[in-house]
C-alpha cells in the first residue's frame, strides 16, 4: 500500500516538476521520496521506476496517439528501431531507470545517516 | 558494507543521469531529449491541432489578422507595412526557424560552429568567396533606402520577437536534436539569405576550367565544339525582337597579354547539367479563356523543409500572393491583384576570375598596372564546435576577394592567386525589387522595380490582367569587349577590369511579340542581333520543347499549361535515338540486346517514372556521350567536354566527324562504332539494374527530397517521378522543379500551385510534406486568393490569428 501511495506521490509530483523544470527534476523527486518513506530498498526501486515510467508512459502516449505516430515513427529511424512503439518504449525506459536508481539513492542515504 | 553500497548505488545513479544529459556523438543528450513533457515529444504536434490564437504583440501600431486557409497558408491582413512584415517575420519563424537560421549560417560559412570541423572546408570556401562581404555591402544599400530598411527593420523584429518568446520546450527538432539553440536574427541574416540565392545562381566558376580547356585545344576545335550560341537557338528574348540603340558601344579588345595560362593536375569537379527553370506567359489571343496565363518552376535544390513559403499579404494599398523566402521578407514569385511575375536563372556570366601577380618578397601587396597595390585583408574567424577557432585570412584586391592560393586551392589543386569580380559583391538592392514587384500595377510599375534588381541576373515573365505579356533579361550586367570574363584574366592588366554598367533599360526585353506568348528555360538570351557582348552557360532542351508546345497551341488552357509543366519529352531522345537505333541489326544480338531494341523502337521518347526504355536510353546516352569524348579529352575532366546539344548536333550533321574517331586504336572508328560499343555497355549496366530491380527510371534515377541536416529518417527518396534536367518536368536526383505555379490572370485571378514539401518545418507535423505527394503526382492546390476586406471569406478560413497589441 504505502508502494503504490510512493508510486502515486512520485508521479504526481514529477509531473509538476516538469512543468517548471528540466528533464531531472524527474530525478530529484524520486530521491526526495524515496529518502522520506521508509521502504525497502527493492520497494523504493520499484516505486520510482514505476512513478516516472508510468508518468512518461502516459506523456508520450498522449503526444504520439494524437500525433498518429508522425514523429515517433521517424524518430524510431534515426534511433535504428524498427518500430515506432520501440521509441516509447526507449523513452519509458530511460526514464523509469532514472527514476528507479534515484529514488534507491535516497532510501540508501537515508539508512546510512 | 552498508556505506560503500550506498556510495557505489549513488555513484552508478549520478553517472548514468551525467551520461544522459551530455550528448554522445551523433546523439543528443538522452535525458532532455527523450523527456516527454519538454524535449522532443514536443514535436509530436496533434493532427488535429487548432492553431487559432490570440497573440499579443506590444510593437506592432495596429491589430493584424492572419487567416490560415485548410492548407496552413497564411493570409496576413495588416493596416500598414510595418505590422505587415513584422508579422511576416514572426511566421516565418513560428514555422521555419531552424531551415532561416541553418540556410542563412551556411552562406555566411558559420556551420562548423554548430556541426563541428567536417564542414570546415565548406565554412572556408563561403569565406573565400565573400559571402558576408557580399550581404554587408548590399545591407548598405537597403538600409539606405526607407522602405527597404522598414521592411527588413520590422521583419527582423518579428523573427526575434518570436525568438525572444522561446524556451527549450518549443525549440524546432532540429535544435534539440543537434544541441544548439537560435540566436537573435538580424537584417545581415535577411541580406546573407539573398546571397546564398545568387550564389546558387551565379556562382559557378567555368572561367577557370575553361581557360585549361581554350589551352589544350586548337582555336579551331574549341570554337567548334563550344560556340558561345548555339545553332538552332530559341532565344528568350523571340528572335527578331528590335532592341534599342545602345548608349554605350564596345569596348576595344585588349592585346593577348590580358590572358593568363595555366594547368590543372587533377579536376574532379562532377558533369552537372540543365540546373535552370522554366517560365512563360501566354497572351490572351492564344488561350481560351481570352485572359493571359503566366507559368513559372524554379529548378533548384530539391530539400525539407522546403525553400518556399506560401503566403498572402495584404496592406490598404497592397494584395500579393505567392512564395516567400523564410529568413527574407516580401513575395519572391506570385502575383497581385493586377500583375504577375516568374524568374528563371539568365545565365549570362557575371563572375570572372583574375589571376593575381603578386609583389616577390613581400607578402601583402600585388602588381597592378605597373604599380605595387596592397592587399585589403579580410581576417574570417571559423568557430569550430569543440575545437579552437580556425582564423583564415583572405586577400581583397581592386577586382574581390582572391578565393584561392596557396592556402586555399583551387579545382584541380590549382595554387595560383585567384581573385574574383562579382557582381553579388556589389551593393545591390533587391529586396527594393520584390517591394515594388509585390504592389505593381501594371506593365510600367512592374518594369520600375525590376530595374532594382542585379544580381542574381533572372528572365523574368509577366502577365497582367490588362492583357500584357512581357519577358525581361533582367540584371546588372557589364559592357565587355569580346570575350572580356569568359576565361580567367590577367590581374595585373587595368584593361581587364569591369568599366561601365549596361543602362538596365537596354537589357533585352519583349513587350506582347507577334507570337503571342514569351518563354524562357535558360537558353540563350538573345538573337545575335542584341548590341552587347556576353557569355554565358546556356542550356536549350527545355527551351526547344516549350517553344514547339506553346506555339502548337491555339487555345490553351490551365490544364495545358498543368500537362506542359509535368511534361517529360526528351528532345534529345527524339532526336538522337532514331539515328542511333539505325546501326543496330537485330541479326548480331543476343537476346537481351533485341528486348531492349524492341523496347527502344516502341518508346515514345516520355522520361516517364516506370519506363524502362528510358532508362536504357539514359543509359546509353551517358555511354554513347563518353566513349565519344573520353578519347579527345584525355586528362580533361568531363564537366569541360562538350555539351549534350553540340553532342547531338555532330551526330545529325557529320557521322563520320573526327571526333567519333578513337586515338587510341589504329583503326579509323565513326559514328556506327561508338553506337555499338555504348550499346553493348549498356546492356552490361540494364543487366545489373535490372537485377537490382531499379530499372525503371524513376528509381534508377532516385528523386530524393533530403532533409537539409541530410537526416534520412526526415527525407523522402526513390519518389514516382519522371523527367530529368532536359525535359520541362526536370526532376533530377536532388534537383528539381522547386514551386510549379499556374496563374490565370482574367477577370477573376485563377491560380494554382504546388511545392514538394508543406507548410511546416516540423517532421513531427502533419504539414510538414503534406504538398509531395501531389508534386510528384503533377497535381496542383488551388491557391486562395483572398480579397482585400477586414472580413475574410469564413468557408476558407481554418484557423486564424487575431493579433493585437495589448
Amino acid at each position: 500500500m504505502r508502494l503504490l501511495l510512493t508510486t502515486i506521490l512520485i508521479l504526481m509530483f514529477a509531473a509538476i516538476g516538469e512543468q517548471f523544470c528540466p528533464w531531472w527534476i524527474i530525478a530529484v523527486v524520486s530521491f526526495i521520496f524515496g529518502f522520506i518513506t521508509d521502504l525497502q530498498k527493492g520497494r523504493a526501486f520499484l516505486a520510482g521506476f514505476f512513478g516516472i515510467g508510468i508518468f512518461w508512459l502516459i506523456a508520450a502516449l498522449c503526444r504520439d496517439i494524437a500525433n498518429h505516430h508522425i514523429l515517433s515513427q521517424k524518430m524510431a529511424v534515426i534511433f535504428h528501431l524498427p518500430h515506432y512503439s520501440l521509441f516509447i518504449l526507449v523513452t519509458v525506459l530511460i526514464g523509469a531507470i532514472v527514476g528507479g536508481l534515484s529514488a534507491l539513492s535516497g532510501i540508501m542515504l537515508r539508512k546510512v545517516l | 558494507m552498508r556505506l560503500i553500497a550506498t556510495i557505489f548505488v549513488i555513484a552508478i545513479s549520478s553517472g548514468f543521469i551525467y551520461i544522459l544529459a551530455n550528448p554522445a556523438n551523433p546523439l543528443p543528450a538522452l535525458g532532455p531529449f527523450l523527456d516527454p513533457v519538454n524535449g522532443c515529444w514536443v514535436s509530436a504536434e496533434p493532427v488535429n491541432k487548432d492553431f487559432s490564437e490570440h497573440i499579443k504583440l506590444p510593437t506592432l501600431q495596429g491589430p493584424v489578422s492572419v487567416w490560415f486557409d485548410e492548407r496552413l497558408v497564411p493570409h496576413v491582413h495588416a493596416a500598414n507595412d510595418h505590422d505587415l512584415y513584422f508579422v511576416q517575420g514572426y511566421i516565418h519563424a513560428y514555422f521555419r526557424l531552424w531551415q532561416m537560421d541553418m540556410e542563412t549560417r551556411a552562406a555566411a560559412g558559420r556551420i562548423s560552429e554548430v556541426i563541428g570541423d567536417k564542414t570546415l572546408q565548406f565554412d572556408r570556401l563561403q569565406r573565400r568567396k565573400g559571402m558576408v562581404y557580399a550581404a554587408e555591402n548590399s545591407l548598405n544599400a537597403a538600409e539606405a533606402e526607407p522602405h527597404t530598411k522598414l521592411m527588413l527593420d520590422a521583419y527582423t523584429a518579428g523573427i526575434n520577437e518570436y525568438i525572444s518568446s522561446m524556451s527549450y520546450k518549443n525549440l524546432p527538432l532540429e535544435y534539440k536534436l543537434i544541441g544548439f539553440k537560435p540566436e537573435p536574427w538580424n537584417n545581415t541574416k535577411s541580406m546573407l539569405l539573398l546571397k546564398y540565392m545568387a550564389d546558387d545562381l551565379t556562382g559557378y566558376t567555368e572561367d577557370i576550367p575553361l581557360t585549361i580547356l581554350r589551352d589544350a585545344l586548337s582555336p579551331q576545335d574549341f570554337n567548334f565544339l563550344f560556340p558561345e550560341k548555339i545553332s538552332g537557338s530559341t532565344p528568350v528574348i523571340p528572335a527578331g525582337t528590335g532592341f534599342d540603340k545602345p548608349s554605350l558601344t564596345s569596348p576595344l579588345v585588349p592585346n593577348d597579354s590580358v590572358w593568363t595560362h595555366f594547368s590543372a593536375s587533377d579536376y574532379a569537379t562532377k558533369r552537372t547539367e540543365g540546373t535552370g527553370s522554366n517560365n512563360w506567359a501566354i497572351s490572351g489571343t492564344r488561350t481560351q479563356s481570352g485572359a493571359t496565363i503566366l507559368c513559372n518552376d524554379p529548378h533548384l535544390g530539391l530539400n525539407l523543409p522546403s525553400l518556399w513559403y506560401e503566403m498572402q499579404l495584404q496592406t490598404p494599398d497592397m494584395n500579393v500572393y505567392g512564395v516567400s523566402l523564410p529568413g527574407a521578407p516580401g513575395v519572391v514569385i506570385g502575383f497581385n491583384d493586377s500583375i504577375s511575375w516568374g524568374f528563371t536563372n539568365n545565365y549570362r556570366d557575371v563572375k570572372d576570375f583574375y589571376l593575381i601577380k603578386p609583389v616577390a618578397g613581400n607578402a601583402n601587396a600585388y602588381w597592378f598596372s605597373g604599380k605595387q597595390i596592397k592587399y585589403t585583408d579580410r581576417v574570417e574567424r571559423i568557430v569550430i564546435k569543440n575545437k579552437t577557432d580556425f582564423v583564415d585570412t583572405v586577400h581583397y584586391t581592386i577586382q574581390g576577394p582572391v578565393m584561392y592560393d596557396e592556402r586555399f586551392h583551387g579545382p584541380g589543386n590549382l595554387k595560383a592567386p585567384l581573385a574574383m569580380c562579382w557582381m553579388a559583391h556589389k551593393a545591390t538592392n533587391e529586396l527594393l525589387s520584390l517591394y515594388g514587384l509585390n504592389r505593381a500595377k501594371n506593365y510600367n510599375g512592374f518594369v520600375d522595380a525590376i530595374l532594382n534588381f542585379q544580381c542574381p541576373a533572372q528572365n523574368m515573365v509577366y502577365a497582367d490582367r490588362g492583357g500584357n505579356i512581357a519577358m525581361w533579361g533582367q540584371g546588372q550586367f557589364v559592357n565587355k569587349w569580346k570575350e572580356q570574363g569568359r576565361f580567367v584574366m590577367n590581374g595585373a592588366d587595368s584593361a581587364a577590369l569591369w568599366k561601365d554598367y549596361i543602362p538596365m533599360r537596354e537589357n533585352p526585353h519583349a513587350l506582347n511579340p507577334a507570337q503571342g506568348f514569351v518563354s524562357s528555360a535558360n537558353q540563350s538570351v538573345t538573337d545575335s542581333s542584341y548590341p552587347y557582348y556576353y557569355n554565358g552557360y546556356f542550356y536549350e532542351f527545355r527551351a526547344w520543347r516549350i517553344n514547339s508546345v506553346l506555339s502548337s497551341l491555339q487555345h490553351a488552357t490551365i490544364n495545358d499549361m498543368f500537362s506542359l509543366q509535368n511534361d517529360t519529352y526528351s528532345i534529345l531522345a527524339a532526336n538522337t535515338l532514331p539515328l542511333m537505333l539505325a546501326y543496330l541489326s537485330p541479326a548480331d544480338m543476343n537476346a537481351e540486346g533485341k528486348k531492349y531494341l524492341e523496347e527502344l523502337k516502341k518508346w515514345d521518347h516520355h522520361l516517364s517514372s516506370e519506363s524502362i526504355a528510358a532508362t536504357a536510353f539514359q543509359v546509353w546516352w551517358s555511354k554513347l556521350y563518353e566513349d565519344t569524348w573520353r578519347d579527345d579529352f584525355q586528362n580533361i575532366p568531363v564537366s569541360l567536354w562538350p555539351s549534350d546539344e553540340r553532342t547531338m548536333q555532330l551526330m545529325q550533321t557529320d557521322t563520320g566527324s573526327k571526333f567519333f574517331n578513337n586515338w587510341n586504336t589504329s583503326s579509323i572508328e565513326h559514328l556506327r562504332d561508338i553506337v555499338l560499343l555504348s550499346y553493348a555497355e549498356t546492356l552490361d549496366s540494364m543487366a545489373k539494374l535490372e537485377k537490382e530491380g531499379n530499372a525503371q527510371w524513376y528509381k534508377a534515377k532516385n528523386t530524393t527530397i533530403t532533409h537539409l541536416a541530410k537526416l534520412p529518417a526526415f527525407s523522402y527518396p526513390g519518389l514516382k517521378i519522371g523527367g530529368w534536367g532536359n525535359t520541362i518536368n526536370a526532376a533530377k536526383s536532388d534537383h528539381g522543379p522547386s514551386w510549379r505555379m499556374v496563374v490565370q490572370m482574367g477577370k477573376e485571378i485563377e491560380a494554382y500551385g504546388v511545392y514538394p514539401g508543406g507548410q511546416s518545418g516540423n517532421p513531427g507535423s502533419k504539414y510538414y510534406a503534406d504538398y509531395l505527394q501531389n508534386w510528384v503526382d503533377g497535381k496542383y492546390n488551388k491557391l486562395q486568393f483572398f480579397p482585400n476586406k477586414d472580413e475574410p471569406e469564413k468557408e476558407n478560413v481554418k484557423y486564424t490569428w487575431n493579433i493585437g497589441t495589448k
